[in-house]
């Protein structure tokens, strides 16, 4: 407890490594995520894997929630960064709930396992039409988005002129992410499923896919608040 | 002179130290304040103890300077003057225009020489006005030179925001005590420059060690009045400054408060001056100028800065105020100058000028014979 209140040029380089910390842990959630996801579409079952990687994910969050608290305490007690404050508190709880979206979407994905199964098959029986290289291909344009968002969020608090170049690119990987799931969708319905199956499988995308546009809104808030610090 | 009339002659001037405490710390601390960057407290402990240092150790140059263009040299003289100008100050802001102590004490010694029939060196009033335009060109010139260093230096170490806030607080506060202390080495003029010439105190030696000069006990006292006026009334002046002319971020405010402060400590130290000549340069004025006025010019050497965007952002209206201000504030002070002087000595039948009798020599009047 006492390393959380060290002298005023210490709590300047514990909360830098803090917020360090805490960027590191969504970029780690972010590949966790994606080794999950992987996971469970290439074995098709809920693997040791997948159950290792959802509970690291999970870690992660009690993690990162702790080290928020611990930094909004501090700039507010200690009435550091007071023109940014605010950003910095919304920033992190924007990419907490990144994280948060991962964790979730991943969670639901095994708690449907039953109806998963199923579907896992009726994948790789018709790899030509829906294929598990457009789920991966997915998959990984939406971890690209989140480690973009992550770059762009680390530069925020070093070079907040470079913020756009990288949000930029959030929005170019959202957009690919739009475009596999609209070709997703649109194989999925093609397909002879029952609809029930195909409601479920459009659901899967849409869940992944929803991390891509929280990823641009994140980047998006991030872009105002660059414009705010740019000198 | 007892005490007690000795104060109350006093007591005009210590009433300017204490408007210009509580109006002109906020130009030093204004912006650290009121964005909470700094604690009020430690503000103002720093502000009225650098103010004291400013003012007993390096006042005399700016002092003097005022001097020259008219030595008021009766105590009763030198309360309507001071008298007058914290009247103008106080009326002029009442009617929302932009003023300035040191305009306003100038106003009031040509009041003064109007009054007593001495006569106003013009060279030094030019001189004087010179350094009102000036003050502000000045700040503009020195905000935009250090904003482009600090920005160029922030650029190409790329501190973390915490790390950056944490170097702008330890900076916002070094400044800030420089700031206060060319505040009191140029601003004390203002508040005592009047009374140095009818000084009621006697120098004095303490444990037979130190020397203190008469115009050095009144520069501490006018330094106190000042900072009694940062602690009792600056806190709501500090709070409500920021914003006013232009948004500003907090390198920005930093780079604000050194130009300001560079402005006054150029036209208050005698080493610099001397430094100057040595250069083979005239010597700078030494005069009391209107650190408001320098924050004014530094804001708008950042918004030219920053081009059409910065500009954008600026509210005119308030530069064409100050210019006006130039001419209004010392003609409102001298007729006012006047007009008590008249009072006082003739209502209260007080000496508020003593006839200086200057001896001419025969080599002189056969000189100005053969001028005629």
């Amino acid at each position: 407890m006492s390393k959380e209140t060290p002298a005023l040029f210490g709590k300047t380089k514990l909360l830098e490594g803090q917020i360090d910390e805490f960027l590191d842990k969504v970029a780690e959630g972010a590949i966790y995520f994606e080794r999950g996801i992987t996971a469970f579409l290439e074995e098709g079952n809920i693997a040791e894997t997948c159950e290792e990687k959802l509970l690291q994910i999970t870690g992660l969050k009690e993690r990162c929630r702790d080290l928020q608290r611990s930094i909004v305490n501090v700039l507010y007690s200690e009435m550091l960064i007071p023109d940014f404050r605010a950003d910095v508190l919304r920033l992190l709880t924007d990419l907490f709930s990144l994280l948060d979206l991962m964790g979730k979407n991943f969670q639901d994905l095994m708690i449907e396992r039953d109806q998963n199964k199923e579907i896992e098959s009726q994948i790789e029986e018709t790899e030509n039409k829906i294929g598990k290289k457009e789920f991966l291909d997915l998959v990984q344009v939406v971890v690209k988005s989140i480690e973009t968002v992550i770059i762009a969020a680390r530069n925020f608090f070093r070079d907040p002129k470079s913020v756009k170049d990288h949000t930029y690119q959030v929005r170019v990987y959202e957009s690919e992410a739009d475009k596999i799931a609209i070709s997703l969708k649109k194989k999925i319905f093609a397909t002879d499923y029952k609809f029930s199956e195909k409601i479920n499988l459009r659901d899967i995308v849409n869940a992944i896919d929803s991390i891509a546009d929280l990823a641009e809104s994140v980047a998006d808030e991030l872009d105002i608040y660059a414009i705010q610090r740019t000198l | 002179m007892d005490l007690i009339s000795t104060f109350i002659f006093l007591s005009s001037g210590l009433f300017l130290g204490w408007s210009l405490g509580a109006n002109d710390a906020s130009n030093v601390f204004g912006t650290a304040v009121g964005s909470r960057m700094v604690r009020f407290s430690t503000a103002a402990v720093i502000c009225s103890v650098f103010i004291i240092i400013g003012s007993v150790t390096a006042g005399a140059g700016a002092a003097g300077g005022l001097g020259k263009l008219g030595a008021v040299n009766a105590l009763a003289g030198s309360f309507t003057v001071a008298l007058a100008a914290a009247l103008t100050v106080l009326w002029m802001t009442k009617l929302g225009l932009p003023v300035s102590t040191s305009q306003a004490v100038v106003g009031a010694i040509v009041g003064w020489n109007w009054f007593s029939g001495s006569v106003t060196n013009i060279n030094d009033l030019i001189k004087i006005m010179g350094t009102w335009v000036a003050c502000p060109i000045l700040a503009a010139i020195f905000a935009a030179v250090i904003y482009k260093l600090v920005v160029l230096l922030i650029e190409n170490t790329k501190p973390h925001l915490l790390s950056l806030d944490n170097n702008i607080r330890w900076g916002l506060i070094l400044v800030g005590a420089f700031g206060s202390y060319t505040l009191g080495a140029n601003n004390i003029g203002n508040v005592m420059g009047v009374f140095v010439p009818s000084s009621p105190f006697e120098n004095l030696k303490i444990a037979g060690i130190f020397d203190i000069s008469a115009v050095e006990q009144l520069f501490l006292l006018g330094a106190i009045a000042i900072a009694v006026g940062v602690f009792t009334y600056s806190k709501q002046v500090m709070m409500t400054v920021g914003g006013s002319l232009m948004t500003l971020s907090p390198v920005g405010a930093l780079v604000v408060v050194l130009a300001n402060s560079l402005v006054l400590f150029t036209f208050s130290s005698q080493e610099l001056s001397n430094f100057v000549v040595g250069l083979g340069l005239p010597p700078i004025p030494l005069i009391p100028v209107s650190s408001s006025q320098a924050v004014v010019g530094a804001v708008i050497g950042i918004a030219l800065l920053k081009g059409i965007k910065g500009v954008r952002q600026v509210k005119w209206g308030v530069l064409g105020g100050i210019a006006s201000g130039w001419i209004t504030t010392p003609v409102i002070a001298a007729i006012i100058s006047f007009v008590l002087l008249f009072i006082v000595q003739n209502v209260f039948n007080q000496e508020v000028y003593q006839t200086a009798s200057v001896p001419v020599s025969t080599p002189v009047i056969e000189v100005l014979g053969d001028k005629s």
